[in-house]
């Protein structure tokens, strides 16, 4: 059974659209990631599930009960904030208890501390549980408060962009703590980011997310490798697609009715000659990060970014052969049309 | 070759160059904050000394040239034994904690209901602030003209409201009613301000904080109890601090509300002490007293910014 669910729920600010005729259904135990840029509605949907907003329209169901109209203490579900939303004069102790004192829960004393020492456990924050909430840094603020979230044990639990205020290396390791932690657990999680590689690496399912809409729902994979239009295959993948009109590479699996074709780097194969079988292209710079190189190739007045082995002496002015494998197709609206399976290119 | 500017300008000496020229930087910087310093001085730092030294005199300022006798530390054992002054102590106690209790329970609950932003919360700010623009001399008498019993619009209002004849009682010549009278009158000047400060920490506390409570099931009453109050706290204390001083060494609005009457009912401190000064004429005594006002609200301000600063740290 659905653990949540959203049904042609709209919302709207004013004269902004913040969420259209979104439906989403999670299961239970399932990491659902939405992505996309900021203003798509992601939060807007948290918000809505959590009780903070009421849709304009539609209804969404925790644990299949309708609760479109409830408050949010009616719905059981736990918020993660983008902002440390700590309370600042409570120690961390007292933050992590604060949920589970409430009084509609009346918990013993006992169970409560039991429960936050294993979640302070799980967090590495148990030397941290005497300790003011202002006198942690960043990482301990925010793992206190995906603490906070743990202690209860709600239908689901929503996150907005919990590691977006962190550093890089604190945001790789608290994103494997969460995937481990919802393993073992087995919770339920929606999750919002706009960040590819927290989306790819955590979620069982992804929604991409635009102006309001959900466009398209699947597995990662799924949404890497065979995305329903040209904005979708965009949000993933570094470097980024490159789309190029169809008439640059004609022949081989093109369908007819592609107008663009979607380049990802492992679509591209190079070979340092110019008389190659494939369209030449000119390397117009290289940049060196250490481990790969991206190199950024000019074909007719179009520009291309791929990846190159370090290794691979390559400069620009350099002329190269270039082949594809698979690439995506994309028809005049957008969307992606399959190739023909008869003309592969080898 | 120059240009003829060039030789102008080397010609022509910089004039402040030529008087600072020799100056260190801390002797250009003494000479900047000389004026203030030496201002400081002479209406601040000398009154303050002259008024220790006198304090330890027979010193009567209406006849200058009697003998000056130093009398040691008799003036201080004269105040705090008598028992007038205690009485005046006492009621400058009443008067600030009454008016400061007024103040705040009022000025809190005003900042918590404009603090919903209801429509036309704005104009509704505007009009409350309105009496603590006004000067307290203004205020005084205006209030006398309001709590006047035949007249006043105080007394008719109650008369109105509780079927009270309007002249069987009076606000400012009765015994029991006149210290009310004066904590009613700073209460509402001075509540806005304490509003004010209010509202400054009660928009201080981030939405989301609330909607977190609201998620983990805290009821209104709770996130009053274990959010708002704490962290508008360190205000709320302020506000105390700002409005304990001025209240102690209040004086303007009192003094042309009651001028300390009925009989020495309502009269605080700062109005014996100006009785002492300038209608007694006891200039050594009054001086005296000056002093035990000041290191009084001086040490009592002192430790409550220490516990002020314990509840901010937390």
């Amino acid at each position: 059974m659905a653990e949540v669910a959203l049904v042609d729920v709209s919302k709207s600010f004013g004269a902004v659209d913040a969420v259209r005729n979104l439906s989403l259904s999670i299961a239970n135990g399932e990491f659902v990631v939405l992505l996309g840029p900021t203003g798509a509605g992601k939060t807007t949907t948290l918000r809505l599930i959590a009780g903070l907003e009421r849709p304009d329209r539609g209804n969404v169901l925790i644990q299949g009960r309708i609760v479109t109209e409830a408050v949010p203490a009616e719905r059981d579900v736990a918020f993660v904030f983008q902002q440390y939303s700590l309370y600042p004069h409570l120690t961390v102790y007292d933050n992590l208890a604060f949920p589970l004192r409430s009084p509609a829960r009346r918990m013993d004393e006992q169970l409560v501390r039991r429960r936050i020492h294993q979640v302070a456990e799980l967090l590495h924050v148990e030397q941290k549980l005497g300790n003011r909430a202002t006198a942690l840094s960043g990482g301990e603020m925010q793992r206190v408060a995906i603490g906070r979230a743990l202690v209860r044990e709600p239908a689901v639990y929503l996150m907005d962009e919990p590691l977006s205020s962190l550093d890089a290396k604190l945001r790789a390791e608290l994103r494997l703590e969460l995937k481990r932690i919802q393993r073992e657990l087995g919770t339920t999680i929606l999750y919002v980011t706009h960040d590819q590689i927290e989306a790819m690496t955590m979620a069982d399912r992804i929604g991409v997310m635009n102006e309001g809409v959900l466009i398209q729902l699947g597995t990662p994979r799924e949404i890497y490798e065979r995305p329903d239009n040209a904005y979708v295959a965009s949000r993933l993948g570094a470097p980024a697609i490159n789309l190029v009109p169809a008439e640059l590479l004609a022949g081989g699996a093109m369908p007819p009715n592609a107008r663009t074709v979607g380049l990802r780097t492992e679509h591209i194969r190079m070979i340092c000659s110019a008389d190659g079988p494939g369209p030449v292209a000119q390397v117009h710079w290289v940049e060196h990060l250490g481990d790969q190189n991206h190199v950024h190739l000019k074909i007719a007045s179009h520009s291309l970014v791929t990846l190159a082995d370090p290794a691979q002496q390559l400069k620009a002015g350099d002329r190269v052969s270039l082949a594809f494998d698979d690439p995506l197709y994309f028809d005049q609206a957008g969307n992606r049309v399959a190739a023909n399976e008869s003309g592969r290119q080898a | 070759m120059s240009t003829l500017a060039e030789r102008a300008v080397a010609r022509t000496p910089n004039r402040l160059a030529l008087r600072l020229g020799n100056l260190s930087d801390k002797a250009i910087a003494w000479l900047f904050i000389t004026p203030s310093v030496l201002l400081l001085l002479a209406i601040n730092i000398f009154p303050l000394l002259w008024t220790i030294q006198l304090s330890f005199t027979n010193y009567r300022a209406n006849r200058p040239n009697a003998v000056l006798r130093y009398v040691g530390l008799d003036n201080y054992r004269d105040i705090l034994t008598d028992p007038e002054i205690w009485h005046a102590m006492q009621a400058t106690a009443h008067f600030v904690l009454w008016s400061i209790a007024m103040e705040l329970v009022l000025g809190f609950g005003l900042a918590l209901l404009i603090n919903r932003r209801f429509r036309g919360h704005s104009f509704w700010t505007t009009i409350i602030l309105l009496p603590m623009m006004l000067s307290p001399a203004v205020v005084g008498n205006f209030w006398t003209f309001l709590l006047q019993p035949q007249i006043g619009l105080f007394n008719n209002a109650i008369a109105v409201l509780t079927g009270v004849d309007p002249s069987s009682f009076q606000m400012i010549g009765d015994v029991r009613l006149a210290p009310w009278s004066i904590i009613m009158v700073d209460a509402w000047m001075w509540t806005p301000y304490v509003m004010l400060i209010c509202l400054a920490g009660l928009r201080s506390i981030p939405d989301y904080i609330y909607e977190a409570a609201e998620v983990d099931r805290a009821s209104p009453w709770r996130q009053f109890w274990s959010i708002t109050l704490p962290m508008v706290m360190p205000f709320l204390m302020l506000a105390i601090l700002f409005r304990a001083i001025e209240n102690f060494k209040m004086f303007d609005m009192v003094n042309l509300l009651t001028s300390g009457g009925p009989g020495s009912t309502t009269e605080v401190a700062s109005i014996t002490l100006k009785r002492e000064a300038f209608e007694k004429w006891r200039t050594g005594y009054s001086s005296a007293l000056a002093i035990i006002l000041f290191v009084t609200v001086f040490g009592a301000a002192n430790i409550y910014v220490k516990a002020l600063n314990r509840v901010k740290q937390r």
